[in-house]
């Protein structure tokens, strides 16, 4: 893991998930912005995933290796599902789950540092 | 008696369950599914002798989870059916597992999905089945 992009990371994944939650509350579906920071930080979390499975495969070992491997994969497979979910439902609803998806993000980001 | 309720709003009824905050529903019942399926898999691959009791529930919670998340997004009468039971077999498993590993902790020696009301996952094991029955009552 990389200390400063993961609390990156966890602090841009808390900004989109209150973003997304203002949208909600307006009762709008998610704008080009929201979409974009999930874009971006999508790009940040896969570049945390290829640094740590780098730095696995060059023998440092993870406390929990398994389960650091788990909660890697639901980080990286978490923002698509939830902006599938959220363009089939382009409603106030949609935005929630890209609140929701946010929060998510920045917990497991969170337990990726207390595993590795 | 069907055929009235057929007849008031087959659409509605049939897009109660998986559109609107449903999809919100699905999607947190989803990634619940995924991480204590996940944490399930890793705890009975590496140490399923030291409780196996605990781990094989924390399995079966998981795959009761995935069935739940099925059912709502059908959303059709079965679906409806199907995440009904998922959720009151939830409710009473977490309320069951939640006292029995309060009262004796030797049970449980690593937290399950279940073990002190879900409270190694925020509660949410208790709130999404209250959640999704209040959804599914309000979607009728």
């Amino acid at each position: 893991m990389t200390p400063a992009l993961a609390t990156g990371i966890l602090i841009t994944s808390l900004v989109l998930a209150g973003w997304a939650l203002v949208a909600a509350l307006r009762e709008r579906w998610l704008n080009r912005g929201h979409l974009a920071l999930a874009a971006v930080i999508e790009v940040a979390v896969l570049a945390q995933v290829v640094i740590a499975l780098v730095r696995m495969a060059g023998g440092e070992k993870a406390a929990e290796p398994a389960t650091f491997i788990g909660y890697l994969l639901t980080v990286a497979l978490l923002l698509p599902a939830a902006t599938v979910l959220a363009y089939m439902e382009q409603t106030r609803w949609g935005s929630v789950i890209m609140a929701v998806a946010g929060a998510v993000v920045a917990v497991l980001m969170l337990r990726l540092q207390q595993v590795w | 008696m069907t055929a009235v309720i057929d007849q008031e709003a087959p659409e509605t009824r049939e897009a109660a369950t998986n559109s609107g905050p449903g999809r919100v529903l699905i999607g947190i019942y989803g990634v619940f599914a995924l991480a204590a399926g996940a944490r399930a898999g890793v705890q009975i691959a590496t140490k399923f002798d030291e409780a196996p009791v605990a781990y094989a529930l924390s399995a079966v919670a998981a795959a009761i989870y995935l069935v739940a998340t099925v059912g709502l997004a059908l959303g059709n009468r079965f679906g409806r059916r199907l995440a009904f039971v998922c959720c009151v077999v939830e409710l009473l498993g977490v309320l069951t597992v939640g006292t029995l590993s309060l009262l004796d902790r030797a049970a449980f020696p690593d937290a399950t999905v279940w073990s002190g009301y879900g409270q190694g996952y925020g509660f949410v094991p208790l709130v999404l089945p209250v959640l999704g029955l209040i959804w599914l009552r309000l979607g009728r």
